[in-house]
């Protein structure tokens, strides 16, 4: 743990003391080392569960694929935000890029976490440098109101888990994970065990999102520049996810009846989401809704609480935070160039760009969960689990495959195809820099085709 | 490259003249409503000497060095050297390296050696001629069972 966390504080007096030609090539290549040091976490030292070397900071198959998506994140951040940065003074440039890597030591010591309440600090520790990003760095004047949405429910959802920690403390004498898990089933009996079950999980369906509280998200993700929404989409959203994954252990047996109005709400919402991103004019906002549908599946394959779900929901989570950051990427390349983020005025992209129409498909493959990629898998294994959970549930699901593939196509359709308007012709080739970025979000969801059991959580 | 550039100097150079003339390729909309279909809309009005996000007067970065790899504006060395350490660190150390790492992790949980070693019993069995699989798999006749009767 340490082999990353320390080069990644150290991230910091590599950002303020190079000089400013070298910025950003240093910061690239620093991140890009860290992220392949933490690939060595893949190795599983012991096959009970835990690999740690102390008390508080510990690794687990569960958190081992989230951690790693978090550091090979950073560079990515780094390579997509160099333009648009890059005319600002150079103090501001090292700002931004401090707030990204801050983001991230904040993200590892919660991925990392043992203690439920070190979980809990850092998670509200990340909200501070997105928020700056966001209404600092946003584009148009809705930042704020997206800044603000993006706080008070992320906070509103989290007060009431502090409660039911300080509660969890009170009875059983401990935080720890490590020893959670093997302690008593609690007796959960009482209206108020049931509002302190609520008050565990309400802060991380307000993250994941869950629909019915999504709001936030649409307005955060589409105001953020595109290391925000990247950060956003890839990591932040998956903080509720495996916060969830995490509380699910102690929550039994309430869990059975209570996750009821939860799951029929996922499941709902992928539908609602979907339907929504169908009529979307604003290209983020497209990809933001898609990322609340995706994630309603991920909420319902938690609920569910079968290996198969969970399993489903991490190989979900993380193959949606890869594609997820990589649409957002190439809206950006279209951002830059058009200055509009009107579905309508970047579309006919295919003729101008070809290599890059090349991502825009294998990035609308795997949103629209093409197998054999990851996506797909993910989201066969928590459809077929809710299946087992309640035949019904196949109408739901169904429906909102169906109506995945048709806003992925759409969005592909609309933005390559089609005649090109004479205002594209003038735009500037695409950079090198673009083309590798691109690259380095897509060949990893390609690798994970050859190795999925490095994503197969707690049941591998 | 060349080529490239050539066919579109003459909308790039008719796209600088639309926008010193103040015409905008972006689309103007009403402020937004609350789900968030919103747009840029030009908070600042366009002059003469207009300036794209790259605080660059509207002429492409190729113009000045063909091989512009989109790191850094000015210093074309410096851009060539980030290309070359992103592309090294990222894909021939993290990718290539880091690929060939996971391919070679043990096999956890021994999982791959279960299979194996499944497939190899049946094949022992059928060669036998013996059942796959019995139903006891203790013998009976070691397990020692207390009377039930007493307490």
């Amino acid at each position: 743990m340490l082999k990353v966390l320390i080069p990644t504080i150290m991230l910091f007096p590599t950002i303020w003391l190079t000089s400013p030609k070298w910025l950003w090539t240093t910061t690239t290549a620093h991140s890009l080392l860290i992220a392949s040091i933490s690939l060595t976490w893949l190795k599983w030292t012991s096959e009970t569960g835990w690999t740690s070397s102390n008390m508080y900071l510990a690794t687990d198959p569960l958190s081992t694929p989230l951690l790693v998506l978090t550091c090979w994140l950073l560079p990515l951040m780094i390579l997509a935000s160099q333009n648009h940065i890059n005319p600002e003074p150079i103090s501001r440039q090292r700002l931004y890029i401090t707030l990204l890597a801050s983001l991230q030591t904040f993200l590892i010591m919660a991925f990392g976490a043992t203690e439920i309440i070190m979980f809990y600090i850092m998670f509200e520790a990340t909200l501070i440098p997105t928020l700056i990003i966001i209404t600092r760095w946003g584009n148009q004047t809705e930042r704020l109101n997206a800044g603000t949405y993006f706080l008070f429910y992320t906070l509103a959802g989290s007060l009431p888990l502090l409660v039911a920690l300080l509660l969890l403390q009170q009875s059983t004498g401990t935080l720890s994970m490590l020893v959670l898990q093997y302690s008593q089933p609690l007796q959960l009996n009482s209206w108020g065990h049931m509002f302190w079950w609520a008050g565990c999980l309400i802060a991380f369906l307000v993250k994941m999102p869950l629909y019915g509280v999504h709001l936030w998200l649409p307005k955060a993700h589409v105001e953020a520049p595109v290391a925000g929404s990247m950060v956003l989409a890839a990591v932040l959203l998956k903080l509720g996810g495996y916060g969830m994954m995490r509380m699910m252990v102690m929550l039994d047996p309430l869990s059975k009846e209570l996750a009821y109005p939860f799951i029929i709400l996922a499941l709902w919402g992928i539908i609602m989401t979907g339907s929504i991103c169908l009529r979307q004019t604003d290209l983020k906002s497209l990809i933001a809704y898609s990322s609340v549908s995706h994630m309603g599946l991920v909420a319902g394959g938690i609920l569910i609480q079968t290996p198969w779900g969970f399993s489903g929901a991490i190989i979900l989570m993380i193959a949606h935070g890869l594609v997820s950051s990589a649409l957002f990427c190439l809206a950006n390349t279209a951002y830059e160039r058009t200055h509009s983020r009107t579905m309508i005025l970047a579309r006919g992209l295919q003729v101008i760009f070809p290599l890059t129409a090349v991502w825009w498909f294998i990035a609308n493959l795997a949103n629209l969960a093409l197998p054999p990629l990851p996506n797909l898998m993910g989201e066969l294994m928590i459809i077929t689990t809710l299946f087992n959970w309640s035949p019904w549930t196949i109408l739901l699901t169904g429906l909102g495959t169906l109506i995945t593939a048709g806003y992925s196509l759409y969005m592909f359709l609309m933005s390559q195809r089609g005649p090109t308007p004479n205002h594209i012709m003038g735009l500037q080739p695409f950079h090198t820099r673009e083309h590798l970025l691109m690259t380095l979000h897509l060949i990893p969801v390609i690798l994970l085709v050859t190795k999925p059991e490095l994503m197969w959580g707690w049941c591998y | 490259m060349a080529s490239r550039l050539s066919r579109i100097w003459p909308t790039l150079y008719r796209a600088r003249l639309s926008s010193a003339l103040g015409s905008r390729c972006v689309s103007q909309t009403p402020k937004s409503s609350a789900s968030g279909a919103a747009v840029a809309s030009d908070l600042q009005p366009v002059s003469p000497a207009a300036h794209d996000s790259h605080g660059h007067a509207e002429v492409s970065p190729f113009e000045k060095n063909p091989d512009f790899h989109g790191f850094h504006h000015h210093d074309s060395f410096v851009d060539e050297w980030n290309m070359r350490l992103a592309f090294f660190f990222g894909i021939s150390v993290a990718i290539v390296v880091g690929g060939t790492f996971i391919h070679y992790l043990p096999d956890h949980g021994m999982r791959q050696w279960a299979r194996r070693e499944a497939e190899r019993l049946i094949k022992q069995r059928e060669a036998e001629g013996l059942p796959l699989m019995t139903d006891n798999y203790y013998d009976p006749s070691t397990i020692v069972l207390p009377s039930s009767g007493e307490e």
